[in-house]
Protein backbone atom coordinates (compact mmCIF):
# COMPACT_ATOMS: atom_id res chain seq x y z
CA UNK A 1 0.00 0.00 0.00
CA UNK A 2 2.64 2.24 0.76
CA UNK A 3 4.25 1.85 -2.77
CA UNK A 4 3.29 4.27 -5.59
CA UNK A 5 0.63 6.84 -5.97
CA UNK A 6 -1.09 6.37 -2.24
CA UNK A 7 -4.46 5.02 -2.62
CA UNK A 8 -7.36 7.73 -1.33
CA UNK A 9 -10.31 6.87 1.27
CA UNK A 10 -13.35 9.01 2.00
CA UNK A 11 -14.44 8.23 5.44
CA UNK A 12 -18.17 9.45 6.51
CA UNK A 13 -18.93 9.06 10.20
CA UNK A 14 -20.87 11.54 12.36
CA UNK A 15 -18.85 10.71 15.27
CA UNK A 16 -15.68 13.22 15.34
CA UNK A 17 -13.53 10.71 18.02
CA UNK A 18 -13.96 7.42 15.75
CA UNK A 19 -13.56 9.19 12.48
CA UNK A 20 -9.98 10.63 13.71
CA UNK A 21 -9.30 7.16 14.61
CA UNK A 22 -10.13 5.80 11.35
CA UNK A 23 -8.09 8.32 9.78
CA UNK A 24 -4.87 7.91 11.97
CA UNK A 25 -5.15 3.88 11.35
CA UNK A 26 -5.98 4.52 7.19
CA UNK A 27 -3.31 7.52 6.64
CA UNK A 28 -0.78 4.88 8.41
CA UNK A 29 -1.16 2.52 5.90
CA UNK A 30 -0.51 4.71 3.24
CA UNK A 31 -4.13 6.15 2.56
CA UNK A 32 -4.57 9.33 1.49
CA UNK A 33 -8.01 9.72 3.64
CA UNK A 34 -11.33 12.98 3.61
CA UNK A 35 -13.03 13.03 6.01
CA UNK A 36 -16.71 14.02 5.97
CA UNK A 37 -18.62 14.71 9.38
CA UNK A 38 -22.14 13.72 7.52
CA UNK A 39 -23.28 12.88 4.06
CA UNK A 40 -24.36 15.67 3.15
CA UNK A 41 -20.39 16.88 3.65
CA UNK A 42 -19.36 13.51 1.90
CA UNK A 43 -21.45 14.59 -0.97
CA UNK A 44 -20.01 17.68 -1.37
CA UNK A 45 -16.22 16.42 -1.27
CA UNK A 46 -17.33 13.74 -4.18
CA UNK A 47 -18.52 16.78 -6.31
CA UNK A 48 -14.73 17.51 -6.99
CA UNK A 49 -12.80 14.58 -5.87
CA UNK A 50 -13.16 10.62 -6.71
CA UNK A 51 -11.65 8.36 -3.62
CA UNK A 52 -10.98 5.04 -4.55
CA UNK A 53 -13.16 4.15 -1.75
CA UNK A 54 -15.71 5.12 -0.13
CA UNK A 55 -16.06 4.04 3.73
CA UNK A 56 -19.30 5.03 5.73
CA UNK A 57 -20.96 5.42 9.05
CA UNK A 58 -24.29 3.82 8.49
CA UNK A 59 -26.55 5.68 11.34
CA UNK A 60 -26.02 9.73 11.06
CA UNK A 61 -28.48 12.33 11.49
CA UNK A 62 -30.48 13.48 8.81
CA UNK A 63 -29.16 11.70 5.94
CA UNK A 64 -27.71 8.07 7.10
CA UNK A 65 -25.63 5.97 5.42
CA UNK A 66 -28.20 4.03 3.02
CA UNK A 67 -29.67 7.41 1.47
CA UNK A 68 -25.81 8.44 1.17
CA UNK A 69 -25.39 5.22 -0.82
CA UNK A 70 -28.53 5.81 -2.84
CA UNK A 71 -26.91 9.59 -3.69
CA UNK A 72 -23.65 8.28 -4.77
CA UNK A 73 -25.50 5.53 -7.11
CA UNK A 74 -27.37 8.04 -8.59
CA UNK A 75 -24.27 9.50 -9.73
CA UNK A 76 -22.85 8.39 -13.15
CA UNK A 77 -19.41 9.38 -12.14
CA UNK A 78 -19.72 8.21 -8.74
CA UNK A 79 -21.76 4.67 -9.06
CA UNK A 80 -18.90 2.61 -9.96
CA UNK A 81 -16.32 4.07 -6.65
CA UNK A 82 -16.29 0.56 -3.97
CA UNK A 83 -18.17 1.09 -1.42
CA UNK A 84 -18.24 -0.12 2.39
CA UNK A 85 -20.93 0.27 5.13
CA UNK A 86 -19.41 0.35 8.78
CA UNK A 87 -22.45 0.01 11.31
CA UNK A 88 -22.94 -0.13 14.83
CA UNK A 89 -25.56 -2.42 14.67
CA UNK A 90 -25.58 -6.19 13.79
CA UNK A 91 -29.44 -5.58 12.22
CA UNK A 92 -29.82 -8.20 9.50
CA UNK A 93 -32.07 -5.81 7.28
CA UNK A 94 -29.70 -3.01 7.54
CA UNK A 95 -26.72 -5.18 6.08
CA UNK A 96 -29.47 -6.87 3.38
CA UNK A 97 -30.39 -3.18 2.22
CA UNK A 98 -27.03 -2.30 2.27
CA UNK A 99 -26.07 -4.99 -0.26
CA UNK A 100 -28.93 -4.85 -2.35
CA UNK A 101 -27.58 -0.91 -3.08
CA UNK A 102 -24.32 -2.30 -4.10
CA UNK A 103 -22.33 -1.71 -1.05
CA UNK A 104 -19.46 -4.31 -1.73
CA UNK A 105 -19.73 -5.44 2.16
CA UNK A 106 -20.12 -3.39 5.47
CA UNK A 107 -18.18 -3.79 8.90
CA UNK A 108 -19.62 -4.02 12.36
CA UNK A 109 -17.81 -1.15 14.37
CA UNK A 110 -16.36 -2.66 16.92
CA UNK A 111 -14.49 -4.61 14.70
CA UNK A 112 -10.69 -3.64 15.42
CA UNK A 113 -9.27 -1.23 13.04
CA UNK A 114 -6.66 -2.59 12.18
CA UNK A 115 -9.25 -5.33 10.76
CA UNK A 116 -10.91 -2.48 8.89
CA UNK A 117 -8.02 -1.56 7.07
CA UNK A 118 -6.71 -5.05 6.44
CA UNK A 119 -10.66 -5.68 4.35
CA UNK A 120 -10.54 -2.55 2.62
CA UNK A 121 -6.71 -3.28 1.80
CA UNK A 122 -8.16 -6.57 0.99
CA UNK A 123 -11.37 -5.45 -0.80
CA UNK A 124 -9.03 -2.97 -3.01
CA UNK A 125 -6.38 -5.46 -4.05
CA UNK A 126 -9.63 -7.47 -5.21
CA UNK A 127 -10.86 -4.39 -7.37
CA UNK A 128 -8.00 -3.95 -8.68
CA UNK A 129 -6.89 -7.43 -9.56
CA UNK A 130 -10.21 -7.25 -11.39
CA UNK A 131 -9.73 -4.04 -13.37
CA UNK A 132 -6.38 -5.72 -14.81
CA UNK A 133 -8.06 -8.45 -15.61
CA UNK A 134 -10.67 -6.48 -17.42
CA UNK A 135 -7.77 -4.54 -19.26
CA UNK A 136 -5.89 -7.33 -19.97
CA UNK A 137 -9.12 -8.98 -22.22
CA UNK A 138 -9.32 -5.84 -23.80
CA UNK A 139 -5.71 -5.40 -24.76
CA UNK A 140 -5.55 -8.80 -25.56
CA UNK A 141 -9.00 -8.14 -28.03
CA UNK A 142 -7.44 -5.33 -29.64
CA UNK A 143 -3.55 -7.47 -30.74
CA UNK A 144 -5.73 -9.71 -31.97
CA UNK A 145 -7.60 -7.40 -33.92
CA UNK A 146 -4.01 -5.81 -35.22
CA UNK A 147 -5.26 -2.16 -35.46
CA UNK A 148 -2.86 0.55 -34.47
CA UNK A 149 -2.96 3.97 -34.11
CA UNK A 150 1.08 4.12 -34.56
CA UNK A 151 3.06 2.70 -37.40
CA UNK A 152 6.08 0.08 -36.40
CA UNK A 153 8.51 2.98 -38.04
CA UNK A 154 9.07 5.98 -40.02
CA UNK A 155 9.51 6.29 -43.56
CA UNK A 156 13.08 6.71 -45.06
CA UNK A 157 13.30 9.61 -47.30
CA UNK A 158 16.04 10.82 -49.27
CA UNK A 159 18.00 13.76 -47.29
CA UNK A 160 16.04 13.04 -44.12
CA UNK A 161 16.15 11.04 -40.83
CA UNK A 162 12.86 10.88 -39.62
CA UNK A 163 12.07 9.00 -36.22
CA UNK A 164 9.49 9.36 -33.64
CA UNK A 165 8.95 8.35 -30.22
CA UNK A 166 5.36 7.50 -28.73
CA UNK A 167 4.15 5.99 -25.51
CA UNK A 168 0.47 5.15 -24.12
CA UNK A 169 0.25 6.77 -21.01
CA UNK A 170 -0.32 3.38 -17.91
CA UNK A 171 0.14 1.12 -20.96
CA UNK A 172 -3.45 1.97 -22.20
CA UNK A 173 -3.70 2.93 -25.30
CA UNK A 174 -5.18 6.43 -25.39
CA UNK A 175 -5.59 9.50 -28.48
CA UNK A 176 -2.56 10.20 -30.02
CA UNK A 177 -2.27 8.58 -33.68
CA UNK A 178 0.60 9.50 -36.13
CA UNK A 179 0.75 8.51 -39.67
CA UNK A 180 3.39 8.98 -42.53
CA UNK A 181 1.17 8.76 -46.37
CA UNK A 182 3.45 8.28 -49.26
CA UNK A 183 0.20 9.74 -51.92
CA UNK A 184 2.72 8.99 -54.58
CA UNK A 185 6.34 9.15 -55.46
CA UNK A 186 7.00 12.78 -54.61
CA UNK A 187 4.52 13.78 -52.02
CA UNK A 188 5.34 12.50 -48.08
CA UNK A 189 2.47 13.58 -45.43
CA UNK A 190 3.33 13.40 -42.00
CA UNK A 191 0.54 13.25 -39.56
CA UNK A 192 0.46 13.66 -35.65
CA UNK A 193 -2.97 13.61 -34.22
CA UNK A 194 -4.39 14.18 -30.35
CA UNK A 195 -8.13 13.20 -29.85
CA UNK A 196 -9.75 15.17 -26.58
CA UNK A 197 -9.50 12.84 -23.94
CA UNK A 198 -7.94 9.51 -22.61
CA UNK A 199 -7.62 5.77 -22.59
CA UNK A 200 -9.85 3.75 -24.62
CA UNK A 201 -12.42 5.94 -25.55
CA UNK A 202 -9.85 8.69 -27.24
CA UNK A 203 -8.41 5.39 -28.76
CA UNK A 204 -11.60 4.33 -30.28
CA UNK A 205 -11.87 7.41 -31.57
CA UNK A 206 -8.32 7.76 -33.30
CA UNK A 207 -9.64 5.22 -36.44
CA UNK A 208 -12.25 6.99 -37.42
CA UNK A 209 -10.15 10.16 -37.47
CA UNK A 210 -7.12 8.52 -39.26
CA UNK A 211 -9.78 6.86 -41.41
CA UNK A 212 -10.84 10.46 -42.65
CA UNK A 213 -7.09 12.32 -42.82
CA UNK A 214 -6.13 9.09 -44.86
CA UNK A 215 -8.85 9.89 -47.41
CA UNK A 216 -8.62 13.60 -47.36
CA UNK A 217 -5.02 13.24 -48.53
CA UNK A 218 -5.80 10.53 -51.18
CA UNK A 219 -9.12 12.32 -53.03
CA UNK A 220 -6.50 15.54 -52.68
CA UNK A 221 -3.66 14.17 -54.27
CA UNK A 222 -6.09 12.68 -56.90
CA UNK A 223 -7.34 15.90 -57.43
CA UNK A 224 -4.35 17.76 -58.08
CA UNK A 225 -5.10 19.67 -55.20
CA UNK A 226 -2.56 18.72 -52.59
CA UNK A 227 -2.74 22.03 -50.14
CA UNK A 228 -2.60 20.36 -46.36
CA UNK A 229 -4.71 24.02 -45.41
CA UNK A 230 -7.43 22.40 -47.88
CA UNK A 231 -7.16 19.23 -46.58
CA UNK A 232 -7.38 19.95 -42.69
CA UNK A 233 -10.68 21.89 -43.69
CA UNK A 234 -12.10 19.11 -45.71
CA UNK A 235 -11.61 16.84 -42.76
CA UNK A 236 -12.89 19.45 -40.78
CA UNK A 237 -16.11 19.74 -42.70
CA UNK A 238 -16.97 16.19 -42.39
CA UNK A 239 -16.25 16.02 -38.75
CA UNK A 240 -18.36 18.82 -38.05
CA UNK A 241 -21.43 17.37 -39.72
CA UNK A 242 -20.69 13.78 -38.52
CA UNK A 243 -23.30 13.37 -35.68
CA UNK A 244 -21.01 9.92 -34.93
CA UNK A 245 -18.32 12.24 -33.91
CA UNK A 246 -20.18 14.81 -31.95
CA UNK A 247 -17.95 16.35 -29.16
CA UNK A 248 -15.17 14.09 -30.55
CA UNK A 249 -12.49 17.19 -30.73
CA UNK A 250 -8.48 16.38 -32.10
CA UNK A 251 -5.65 18.07 -32.72
CA UNK A 252 -3.57 17.24 -36.05
CA UNK A 253 -0.54 18.42 -37.36
CA UNK A 254 -0.06 17.80 -40.89
CA UNK A 255 3.16 18.44 -43.17
CA UNK A 256 3.65 17.55 -46.85
CA UNK A 257 6.94 16.86 -47.09
CA UNK A 258 8.04 17.22 -51.51
CA UNK A 259 10.66 15.12 -52.25
CA UNK A 260 11.73 16.41 -55.28
CA UNK A 261 12.31 20.02 -54.05
CA UNK A 262 12.57 18.99 -50.03
CA UNK A 263 10.43 21.53 -49.45
CA UNK A 264 7.93 21.22 -45.83
CA UNK A 265 4.70 22.60 -46.41
CA UNK A 266 2.55 22.79 -42.62
CA UNK A 267 -0.86 23.57 -41.35
CA UNK A 268 -2.44 22.42 -37.85
CA UNK A 269 -5.70 22.07 -35.78
CA UNK A 270 -5.79 23.39 -32.47
CA UNK A 271 -2.29 21.76 -32.08
CA UNK A 272 1.09 23.30 -30.32
CA UNK A 273 3.16 25.15 -32.21
CA UNK A 274 5.93 23.22 -33.67
CA UNK A 275 9.44 23.67 -32.79
CA UNK A 276 12.09 24.53 -35.38
CA UNK A 277 15.29 23.98 -34.64
CA UNK A 278 18.25 26.37 -36.72
CA UNK A 279 21.38 24.24 -36.83
CA UNK A 280 23.37 27.33 -37.80
CA UNK A 281 22.25 29.68 -35.40
CA UNK A 282 21.48 27.58 -32.81
CA UNK A 283 17.72 27.99 -31.80
CA UNK A 284 14.84 26.49 -30.99
CA UNK A 285 12.12 28.72 -32.99
CA UNK A 286 8.48 28.26 -32.34
CA UNK A 287 5.88 27.51 -35.52
CA UNK A 288 2.78 28.23 -34.99
CA UNK A 289 -0.37 27.21 -36.75
CA UNK A 290 -4.23 29.12 -37.12
CA UNK A 291 -6.48 26.44 -37.45
CA UNK A 292 -9.10 25.46 -34.51
CA UNK A 293 -9.54 21.78 -33.51
CA UNK A 294 -11.11 19.62 -36.14
CA UNK A 295 -14.52 19.37 -35.32
CA UNK A 296 -14.91 22.60 -33.76
CA UNK A 297 -16.17 25.30 -36.06
CA UNK A 298 -17.15 24.60 -39.72
CA UNK A 299 -14.63 27.17 -40.63
CA UNK A 300 -11.50 25.37 -39.10
CA UNK A 301 -9.46 29.11 -40.25
CA UNK A 302 -6.90 26.74 -41.80
CA UNK A 303 -3.31 28.70 -43.26
CA UNK A 304 -0.37 26.76 -44.87
CA UNK A 305 3.49 27.81 -44.67
CA UNK A 306 6.55 26.92 -46.07
CA UNK A 307 8.97 25.94 -43.55
CA UNK A 308 12.20 25.95 -44.82
CA UNK A 309 14.88 23.12 -43.43
CA UNK A 310 18.84 23.88 -43.85
CA UNK A 311 21.19 21.18 -43.83
CA UNK A 312 21.61 20.22 -39.92
CA UNK A 313 18.04 21.42 -39.15
CA UNK A 314 15.68 19.98 -36.82
CA UNK A 315 11.72 19.98 -37.15
CA UNK A 316 9.84 18.33 -33.80
CA UNK A 317 6.08 18.04 -33.46
CA UNK A 318 4.91 16.45 -30.55
CA UNK A 319 1.43 16.23 -28.33
CA UNK A 320 0.15 17.83 -25.28
CA UNK A 321 1.36 14.71 -23.17
CA UNK A 322 4.55 15.67 -23.20
CA UNK A 323 3.93 19.47 -22.02
CA UNK A 324 1.78 17.94 -19.25
CA UNK A 325 4.02 16.97 -16.28
CA UNK A 326 3.43 15.47 -12.73
CA UNK A 327 4.92 17.79 -10.21
CA UNK A 328 4.90 18.05 -6.29
CA UNK A 329 2.21 20.72 -6.31
CA UNK A 330 0.30 18.60 -8.56
CA UNK A 331 -0.28 18.61 -12.48
CA UNK A 332 1.36 21.86 -14.81
CA UNK A 333 1.11 22.38 -18.58
CA UNK A 334 4.59 24.07 -19.09
CA UNK A 335 5.48 24.00 -23.01
CA UNK A 336 8.35 26.60 -22.19
CA UNK A 337 9.75 23.73 -19.75
CA UNK A 338 9.46 21.13 -22.84
CA UNK A 339 11.21 23.95 -24.88
CA UNK A 340 14.06 24.48 -22.71
CA UNK A 341 14.55 20.62 -22.32
CA UNK A 342 14.77 20.34 -25.67
CA UNK A 343 17.10 23.39 -26.40
CA UNK A 344 19.48 21.62 -23.91
CA UNK A 345 19.67 18.62 -25.77
CA UNK A 346 20.09 20.18 -29.16
CA UNK A 347 23.22 22.23 -27.79
CA UNK A 348 24.64 19.73 -26.38
CA UNK A 349 24.70 17.97 -29.90
CA UNK A 350 23.12 14.90 -28.62
CA UNK A 351 20.69 12.66 -31.07
CA UNK A 352 16.98 12.42 -31.33
CA UNK A 353 17.60 8.68 -30.33
CA UNK A 354 19.81 10.12 -27.18
CA UNK A 355 16.65 12.07 -26.61
CA UNK A 356 14.14 9.42 -26.34
CA UNK A 357 15.90 7.64 -23.98
CA UNK A 358 15.71 10.71 -21.94
CA UNK A 359 12.01 10.82 -22.34
CA UNK A 360 11.75 6.85 -21.50
CA UNK A 361 13.45 7.88 -18.31
CA UNK A 362 10.62 10.72 -17.06
CA UNK A 363 8.02 8.13 -18.16
CA UNK A 364 6.88 8.38 -14.55
CA UNK A 365 6.11 12.09 -14.80
CA UNK A 366 4.03 11.92 -17.87
CA UNK A 367 0.58 11.96 -17.15
CA UNK A 368 -1.06 11.19 -20.77
CA UNK A 369 -0.05 9.44 -24.11
CA UNK A 370 2.83 11.34 -25.20
CA UNK A 371 4.36 11.28 -28.52
CA UNK A 372 6.72 13.36 -30.74
CA UNK A 373 8.01 13.53 -34.35
CA UNK A 374 11.76 14.57 -35.38
CA UNK A 375 12.38 15.36 -38.57
CA UNK A 376 16.47 15.93 -39.19
CA UNK A 377 17.54 17.75 -42.58
CA UNK A 378 20.43 15.64 -43.10
CA UNK A 379 21.86 16.89 -46.85
CA UNK A 380 20.77 19.89 -48.84
CA UNK A 381 18.94 19.72 -51.70
CA UNK A 382 21.27 19.66 -54.56
CA UNK B 1 -18.52 20.88 -8.78
CA UNK B 2 -20.44 23.82 -10.33
CA UNK B 3 -21.50 26.29 -7.99
CA UNK B 4 -24.27 29.02 -9.23
CA UNK B 5 -22.85 32.23 -7.89
CA UNK B 6 -25.47 34.95 -8.92
CA UNK B 7 -27.93 35.20 -11.71
CA UNK B 8 -27.94 38.09 -14.45
CA UNK B 9 -30.43 38.86 -17.26
CA UNK B 10 -27.98 37.89 -19.49
CA UNK B 11 -25.89 35.48 -17.78
CA UNK B 12 -25.07 33.51 -14.43
CA UNK B 13 -22.29 33.39 -12.85
CA UNK B 14 -21.10 30.27 -11.98
CA UNK B 15 -18.06 28.95 -9.88
CA UNK B 16 -15.87 25.74 -10.66
CA UNK B 17 -14.77 24.21 -7.30
CA UNK B 18 -11.93 22.08 -9.03
CA UNK B 19 -8.30 22.55 -8.44
CA UNK B 20 -7.12 19.68 -10.92
CA UNK B 21 -9.82 19.31 -13.84
CA UNK B 22 -9.32 15.84 -15.53
CA UNK B 23 -11.15 12.80 -17.04
CA UNK B 24 -12.52 12.06 -13.33
CA UNK B 25 -14.65 15.06 -13.69
CA UNK B 26 -15.15 16.24 -17.25
CA UNK B 27 -18.55 13.78 -18.47
CA UNK B 28 -20.08 14.75 -15.34
CA UNK B 29 -18.72 18.53 -15.70
CA UNK B 30 -20.63 19.10 -19.51
CA UNK B 31 -23.75 17.25 -18.53
CA UNK B 32 -24.24 20.06 -15.93
CA UNK B 33 -22.60 23.05 -17.51
CA UNK B 34 -24.96 22.06 -20.55
CA UNK B 35 -27.88 21.26 -17.98
CA UNK B 36 -27.23 24.41 -16.43
CA UNK B 37 -27.54 26.10 -20.23
CA UNK B 38 -31.02 24.32 -20.76
CA UNK B 39 -32.30 25.33 -17.66
CA UNK B 40 -31.43 28.93 -17.55
CA UNK B 41 -31.41 29.78 -21.57
CA UNK B 42 -28.83 32.47 -20.31
CA UNK B 43 -25.06 32.36 -20.92
CA UNK B 44 -22.69 31.04 -18.67
CA UNK B 45 -19.59 33.01 -17.29
CA UNK B 46 -17.17 30.59 -15.86
CA UNK B 47 -15.15 31.17 -12.64
CA UNK B 48 -12.01 29.10 -13.10
CA UNK B 49 -9.59 30.64 -10.48
CA UNK B 50 -9.04 28.04 -8.45
CA UNK B 51 -8.15 25.64 -11.20
CA UNK B 52 -4.30 24.76 -11.27
CA UNK B 53 -4.83 22.03 -13.77
CA UNK B 54 -7.03 21.03 -16.83
CA UNK B 55 -6.25 17.98 -19.18
CA UNK B 56 -7.24 17.43 -22.61
CA UNK B 57 -10.59 15.78 -21.84
CA UNK B 58 -11.90 18.73 -19.70
CA UNK B 59 -10.67 20.88 -22.41
CA UNK B 60 -12.99 18.98 -24.71
CA UNK B 61 -15.83 18.94 -22.09
CA UNK B 62 -15.57 22.87 -22.03
CA UNK B 63 -15.19 22.89 -25.84
CA UNK B 64 -18.61 20.83 -26.14
CA UNK B 65 -20.33 23.00 -24.01
CA UNK B 66 -19.46 25.91 -25.94
CA UNK B 67 -20.79 24.40 -29.24
CA UNK B 68 -24.12 23.12 -27.47
CA UNK B 69 -24.29 27.19 -25.87
CA UNK B 70 -23.64 28.16 -29.26
CA UNK B 71 -26.12 26.64 -30.87
CA UNK B 72 -28.44 27.85 -28.45
CA UNK B 73 -27.15 31.27 -29.46
CA UNK B 74 -25.48 31.69 -25.77
CA UNK B 75 -22.13 31.72 -24.94
CA UNK B 76 -19.14 30.23 -22.11
CA UNK B 77 -17.41 32.94 -20.89
CA UNK B 78 -13.81 31.96 -18.95
CA UNK B 79 -12.88 33.86 -15.86
CA UNK B 80 -10.05 33.90 -13.34
CA UNK B 81 -7.80 31.49 -15.78
CA UNK B 82 -4.56 31.00 -14.46
CA UNK B 83 -1.31 32.05 -16.41
CA UNK B 84 -0.65 28.03 -17.15
CA UNK B 85 -4.05 27.43 -18.75
CA UNK B 86 -4.29 30.45 -20.28
CA UNK B 87 -0.98 30.29 -21.57
CA UNK B 88 -2.13 26.70 -22.84
CA UNK B 89 -5.50 27.79 -24.42
CA UNK B 90 -3.89 30.44 -26.45
CA UNK B 91 -0.94 27.85 -27.44
CA UNK B 92 -4.30 25.78 -29.08
CA UNK B 93 -6.21 28.75 -30.66
CA UNK B 94 -8.78 28.31 -27.74
CA UNK B 95 -8.63 31.86 -26.87
CA UNK B 96 -10.33 32.30 -30.43
CA UNK B 97 -13.26 30.52 -29.55
CA UNK B 98 -13.96 31.22 -25.91
CA UNK B 99 -14.42 34.61 -24.71
CA UNK B 100 -12.05 35.13 -21.87
CA UNK B 101 -11.57 37.70 -18.77
CA UNK B 102 -9.62 38.14 -15.83
CA UNK B 103 -12.17 38.59 -13.47
CA UNK B 104 -15.91 39.28 -13.15
CA UNK B 105 -15.55 42.77 -13.59
CA UNK B 106 -13.21 43.33 -16.73
CA UNK B 107 -15.83 40.97 -18.29
CA UNK B 108 -18.99 43.20 -17.07
CA UNK B 109 -16.92 45.97 -18.87
CA UNK B 110 -16.46 44.02 -22.19
CA UNK B 111 -19.23 42.29 -22.94
CA UNK B 112 -21.91 42.67 -19.82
Amino acid sequence: MAQGTPKTILLVDDNPLFLKLLNQAFTKAGFACHTAHSAQEGLLYLQAQKPDIILSDYEMPEMNGLEFRRSVLKEESLKDIPFMFLTGSDDKDIMYTGLDLQAIDYVIKDTPVDVIVAKINNLLHTVNKQRELSELEIKKTVAALNIKAVPKEAPLVNGFNIDFWHRDYQDIPGGDFIDFIEADNRYLFVILGDIMGKKWKAWFYTFTYLSYVRAAVRFSISGNDNSVATILQKINEVIYHDEGLRDILSSVSLIRIDKLTQQFTYAGAGDLPLLHYNAHRLQLNQVSSSGLLLGLMSDGNFTEQEINLAEGDQLFLFTDGLIDIAVDEGKKSDYALFAGQLTRHLHSKQTFQEFKSILEQQLATLVDDSSIICIHKTVSHA
Amino acid sequence: MLNLIKEETNHILVKVNLTEANLSHSHHFKNELIALLNFKKRSVWLDLQTVTYVDSSFLGALVAALKHAIAMKCDVVLLGLQKDIDDMLKLIRLDKVFKIYSNEQDAQNAIG
